[in-house]
C-alpha cells in the first residue's frame, strides 16, 4: 500500500513515516502545503494522513482539492483541533476518519488500514489472515472452519493487532483503543493481561497458532510466525 | 449596618441631646423671665402694704385672693432678711375657711387641710409698726406661670419631634431613592461573571458620586474580563502548543519499542515514560476541555438518553470492575436530557471513574438514576471529603487522577444547568446530580 503524509512536525512525520514503512509499504512525506499538492496532483495513494494547520495554506483545501478531482485517495486527518465543528467539516468534506494528537502509532496504523480496507475490498468484507477470517460486517470471527465466539473488546482487539502486526503494540495504546479515556482510573493495566489471555486461549483452542506474544512487559506483539 | 440607619442613629442621637441642651437652656430662660416677673408682682404688694403701714400706721388685714397669701408674724427686731424665696402656695379647695398658709415652707400639712400644694414665689420681708416688727411672708402662686412655660415647652418640642419624624422619613425616602443606582450596581455586581463576555451595564444616575462608581465599576470589571480572557486563550495555547510535543514523544516512544532487545529495566523506564506521557496528555486534554467548557464551545445538543447511557459506560467499564472486584448495583430508569452529548459522555464517565478509582479492592459502587437525579455512591476512606474537591488541581492523597475531573464534572453541570454536590452518607462517598427545576 501506499501512504502519503503530510505533517510540518519533522519528529512526528518521521516517527510515522517509519512506523508505515515495512514490506510492500510506500510512505512518501510532504512538509508544507505546496509540497502536498503538487504530490497529491501527480500520485494516487491509499491513504493520505493529513495535518490541518501546515505552512503554506489550509490541509482543509487540500482535502477540497482532492475531492474536487475525485480523487479515491482514502484521507485521514490527524489534527490538534478537537473540537466538534472541525471533525464534522473535515469528515462532512469526505474524510473517511479524524484522529487527534497526540495519538499512538498503533492506532494511527488501525485506523489507516481500516480506510483502506473499506475503499479497496470494494464490499467483499472480509479480512484474511491466515488461516483467521474476519467478517467485517457481521463481526465474526473463523479460525478455519469453526467459528471463535469473541467479545466486542476482544474482536477490536483482534483487529487492532491485525492491523499493527509484526509490532510492538503498547498496554498503554490497548487500553486507550478499548476504553477510550475513561481508562485513566486504573492504576495499573493487569486486567489488559487477563484480556489478552483469553483471546489467546479462544483462537488457540480454535486451533489457530499462538500470535500475540508478550514484549518487554511494556506490550504486545502479533506476529506472522 | 445600613448606611441610612447609622445616618439616623447619629442624627437621633445628635438632635435628641441638642434637643434636650435647648429645653433646658430654654425653660431656664423662660422660667428666670417670669420668675422675675412674680418678683416684681410681690414687690408691688410689699409697696402697698408698706404704704398702708405707713399711712394708717397698722397691718392691713390679712388676706387671701385666689393665688396669693400674705402672713405677718411677730419677729424678735432685726431677725428678718429680706429675700426671695420658692416655696409652695396651698390651694385651698373651697373658699370658707382663711386658712393661713403654714409659714414654714417645709413642712406640708396637707393632710389637715382641704386642698392641694401648687408651687409658689415668695418674698420674705419685714416691716415696724409702732415698735413691733413683723416678718412678712407673700406667697403668689406659680401655678399659671408653670402651665405657661409647660405649654410653651410642650409646644416647642411637640414642633421639633414633628420635625424630626418629618425629618427622618424624608431622609429615608430621598436617601433610598438617592441610593438607588448605588444598589442597582451592586446587584450587578453580586451577578457579575468573569465567565460572561456581556458587559456589566452602567445605571443612570445625575450623581458624581455614584457615576464615578459606576465608571470604577465598568472599568474594574472590564477589565477583569479582560484579563480573565487573556488568562484563558493563554491556557488555550499553551494547552495546544504542548500538544505537539507531546504527540511527538508519544510517536517516538512508540518507535522506540519496536526496536528489540530491551532489558528488564529498560521496558520498566519505558512503561514509566508510557505511563506519564499518558497523564500529561490527560492533562492537557482536560485544560482545553475546560476552557471548551467554558467558551461554550460545545454545542451538540441533542436528546439524549440517559439510562442507555449510564449503561453503555457500566459495560464500557464491565474489565474495570471486574478486576478491582468491586459490587455494582444500579437502578436506571428512563430519563430524557436536552444537552450536548459530548459533554454527557465525559461526565457521566468521570464520575463512575472516579468512583472506581477512590475505592479499595472488594469495595461497593451504587448507581441510581431517578427522574429527578443521578446519584453515584462508593465506598472509600471512612471519612467525608472537603468542599475543595471541586476546585482544579484538588488532589487526594494518592491520587493518580489529573484533579480536573470534578472540576470539569462541575463545569459541565453548570453548563447544563445541573447542579453537582457531594455528601458522605452511611459510610458512601455520593455524588449527587440534580437536573433542572
Amino acid at each position: 500500500m501506499k501512504i502519503l503524509v503530510i505533517e510540518d512536525e519533522e519528529g512526528l512525520r518521521e516517527s510515522i513515516e517509519e512506523y508505515f514503512t515495512e514490506d510492500g509499504n510506500i510512505c512518501e512525506t510532504a512538509a508544507n502545503y505546496n509540497n502536498a499538492m503538487v504530490k497529491i496532483n501527480l500520485y494516487r495513494y491509499d491513504c493520505i494522513l493529513l495535518d490541518i494547520t501546515l505552512p503554506g495554506g489550509n490541509g482543509i483545501n487540500i482535502l477540497k482539492s482532492i475531492k474536487e478531482n475525485n480523487y479515491p485517495d482514502g484521507v485521514l486527518i490527524i489534527s490538534a483541533k478537537n473540537s466538534l465543528d472541525d471533525r464534522l467539516e473535515g469528515l462532512n468534506l469526505g474524510a473517511d476518519d479524524y484522529l487527534v494528537k497526540p495519538f499512538h502509532l498503533s492506532e494511527l496504523k488501525a485506523r489507516v488500514m481500516a480506510i483502506i480496507r473499506r475503499k479497496s475490498f470494494n464490499g467483499s468484507n472480509q479480512l484474511i489472515f491466515n488461516e483467521i477470517t474476519i467478517d467485517l460486517l457481521a463481526k465474526e470471527v473463523k479460525a478455519g472452519k469453526s467459528t471463535v465466539k469473541l467479545t466486542r473488546k476482544e474482536y477490536a482487539l483482534l483487529l487492532y493487532f491485525i492491523a499493527n502486526k509484526g509490532k510492538v503494540v503498547s498496554k498503554n495504546a490497548i487500553a486507550e483503543h478499548l476504553w477510550g479515556d475513561g481508562i485513566d482510573m486504573a492504576n495499573n493495566f493487569d486486567f489488559i493481561y487477563s484480556h489478552i489471555k483469553n483471546i489467546r486461549k479462544k483462537l488457540m483452542e480454535a486451533g489457530c497458532s499462538d500470535y500475540i506474544q508478550a514484549a518487554y512487559g511494556m506490550g504486545y506483539k502479533f506476529t506472522d510466525l | 449596618m445600613k448606611l441610612i440607619t447609622k445616618y439616623n442613629q447619629v442624627n437621633v442621637i445628635t438632635t435628641i441631646i441638642i434637643m434636650l441642651i435647648t429645653g433646658v437652656i430654654y425653660y431656664q430662660a423662660v422660667s428666670l423671665i417670669l420668675t422675675y416677673q412674680k418678683d416684681k408682682d410681690l414687690v408691688v404688694e410689699e409697696q402697698e402694704i408698706y404704704e398702708y403701714v405707713n399711712l394708717n400706721n397698722k397691718l392691713p388685714q390679712t388676706f387671701q385672693s385666689n393665688d396669693q397669701q400674705i402672713i405677718f408674724l411677730e419677729a424678735a427686731p432685726g431677725s428678718v432678711k429680706r429675700r426671695f424665696i420658692d416655696t409652695v402656695y396651698f390651694k385651698k379647695r373651697e373658699k370658707d375657711s382663711l386658712h393661713k398658709n403654714d409659714h414654714d415652707h417645709n413642712k406640708h400639712p396637707a393632710h389637715k387641710h382641704h386642698g392641694w400644694y401648687e408651687a409658689g414665689r415668695g418674698l420674705i420681708t419685714f416691716v415696724t409698726v409702732g415698735d413691733k416688727y413683723y416678718k412678712i411672708l407673700i406667697i403668689e402662686s406659680k401655678v399659671e406661670t408653670e402651665d405657661l412655660i409647660r405649654i410653651i415647652f410642650s409646644i416647642t418640642i411637640g414642633v421639633i419631634l414633628l420635625l424630626l419624624i418629618v425629618l427622618l422619613l424624608t431622609n429615608r425616602l430621598i436617601l433610598n431613592r438617592l441610593w438607588k443606582p448605588f444598589y442597582k450596581t451592586m446587584g450587578e455586581l453580586r451577578l457579575f461573571n468573569i465567565a460572561d463576555p456581556r458587559d456589566i451595564s452602567k445605571s443612570e444616575t445625575e450623581i458624581d458620586e455614584f457615576k464615578e462608581l459606576n465608571n470604577a465599576v465598568f472599568y474594574m470589571t472590564a477589565k477583569a474580563k479582560h484579563d480573565y480572557k487573556d488568562l484563558k486563550s493563554f491556557t488555550e495555547n499553551a494547552s495546544h502548543e504542548l500538544l505537539t510535543p507531546i504527540a511527538v514523544i508519544n510517536s517516538k516512544l512508540d518507535t522506540l519499542i519496536q526496536t528489540e532487545n530491551f532489558s528488564d529495566r529498560q521496558s520498566k523506564l519505558l512503561n514509566d515514560l508510557y505511563t506519564a506521557v499518558s497523564r500529561l496528555n490527560r492533562l492537557n486534554q482536560s485544560l482545553l476541555l475546560l476552557v471548551k467548557i467554558e467558551n461554550k464551545l460545545l454545542s451538540d445538543q441533542q436528546i439524549i438518553k440517559l439510562g442507555i447511557l449510564l449503561e453503555e459506560t457500566i459495560i464500557q467499564f464491565e474489565e474495570i470492575f471486574l478486576d478491582k472486584e468491586l459490587k455494582l448495583t444500579y437502578s436506571i430508569s428512563d430519563k430524557d436530557i436536552y444537552a450536548s452529548r459530548y459533554l454527557i459522555e465525559i461526565l457521566i464517565s468521570n464520575l463512575i471513574g472516579n468512583a472506581i478509582r477512590h475505592n479499595y479492592k472488594g469495595g461497593e459502587v451504587i448507581i441510581n438514576l431517578t427522574a429527578e437525579s443521578l446519584t453515584i455512591q462508593n465506598t472509600d476512606g471512612d471519612t467525608a471529603l472537603t468542599d475543595k474537591i471541586f476546585t482544579r488541581f484538588y488532589k487526594s492523597s494518592g491520587s493518580e487522577g489529573s484533579g480536573l475531573g470534578l472540576t470539569i464534572s462541575k463545569q459541565i453541570c453548570e453548563n447544563v444547568g445541573f447542579s453537582l454536590s457531594y455528601l458522605y452518607k452511611d459510610s458512601y462517598h455520593t455524588f449527587v446530580v440534580k437536573f433542572k427545576g
